[in-house]
């Protein structure tokens, strides 16, 4: 063999610290934040046509007292979301799959992939039971709710909630504290009494939805600018 | 074997180079002989011997195919290697803080 196994330079304090700045180096390499985020705000502001120009759908039901409950929901937005994110979760594992090729390094994008996929499964689930369960006397699966905390609890069934959840385990996977704040950010404002009680408070617009939209999808646009002015997308053929 | 870090030293990878290979493998899983060479900044040749090593030593797997018309070699870490660069890190730590200890 014609190199040493050990030299001068092989201290154990310079090997570590060599060691470190190589790991940094690959997971900066392997980031790319700024895509999901780009595709899930396309895919929020792409939602407004399907909740303005499609009908919404009303479930009833009448309970002990004889009291009946309806419940106003989009039943587009039922079907919209869950082939919307699926075909997000396939774009974005494309993307990682072709930039990882073409840098040279693997990619972990698959955990979150599937990750993303099962939660778009679960939400999609949950919120048609919701859509045919309304709650009837503040009282949702034998939990007493009431007002905020209802709206709260039927908007954990939302695809923001999913979105936000699937986000922080890509954080996870790219070891971003950048990313589990802006998630946080996301998930504190979208999952707001103020943010999802809008659309209930029996305003008559049709376009009564659109606040809500813009601003789930503006927060993952706004973080997608401010993660691909860090991560500088442009530069991508460097190493 | 004795107690002191040193001896639990894996020659085959306490080295620069042979450190930074598993280490850049390990994190991204499989990678690629250019990316390799560029930010070990080494020539292609030298690059290859210690891949060799690595590879003789059930430490790394190579996988040579095409990427269109350009040919690409990914560079995998075994079970072997992924346990061999947790060592080598531990060792290195005990060696830090026994030097540590020593010079207080």
């Amino acid at each position: 063999m014609t190199t040493p196994s050990a030299t001068a330079d092989d201290g154990p304090r310079r090997l570590l610290e060599d060691s470190r700045r190589l790991a940094r180096r690959v997971r900066a390499a392997q980031r790319a934040t700024w895509f999901p985020l780009v595709v899930f705000a396309l895919a929020t502001f792409a939602a407004i046509p399907v909740y303005r120009y499609v009908h919404p759908s009303l479930t009833c039901r009448t309970g002990q007292g004889g009291n009946r409950v309806c419940l106003v929901y989009s039943s587009a937005g039922l079907v919209y979301w869950p082939v919307a994110l699926v075909i997000a979760y396939a774009l974005i594992a494309t993307f990682y799959v072709r930039r990882a090729r073409a840098r040279g390094v693997g990619t972990r994008v698959t955990r979150y992939v599937v990750a993303g996929v099962i939660l778009t499964l679960i939400m999609g689930f949950a919120a048609v039971w919701m859509s045919m369960h309304p709650p009837i006397g503040d009282n949702l699966l034998g939990l007493p709710l009431r007002g905020a905390q209802l709206a709260a609890f039927v908007g954990l069934a939302g695809p923001a909630t999913a979105i936000g959840l699937a986000l922080l385990f890509l954080a996870g996977v790219e070891r971003s504290w950048g990313l589990v704040c802006l998630t946080v950010a996301y998930l504190a404002v979208v999952l707001s009494p103020a943010v999802i009680l809008h659309p209930l408070s029996g305003h008559p617009s049709v376009w009564a939805f659109l606040p809500r939209l813009l601003i789930e999808g503006g927060l993952l646009l706004v973080g997608a600018i401010a993660f691909a002015l860090v991560q500088r997308p442009w530069q991508d053929g460097s190493p | 074997m004795t107690g002191h870090p040193a001896n639990g030293l894996n020659d085959v990878v306490h080295q620069r180079v042979r450190l930074g290979i598993l280490t850049v493998a390990h994190e991204a899983r499989q990678v690629e002989f250019g990316y390799l060479r560029t930010s070990l900044e080494l020539t292609a040749g030298n690059l290859s011997q210690h891949l060799s090593v690595l590879e003789s030593a059930g430490l790394i797997t190579i996988d040579k195919g095409y990427a269109g018309k350009r040919a690409r070699t990914w560079i995998s870490l075994t079970k072997a290697g992924r346990t061999a660069l947790r060592e080598e890190i531990e060792q290195l730590k005990l060696l830090i803080r026994s030097i540590d200890g020593d010079g207080s």
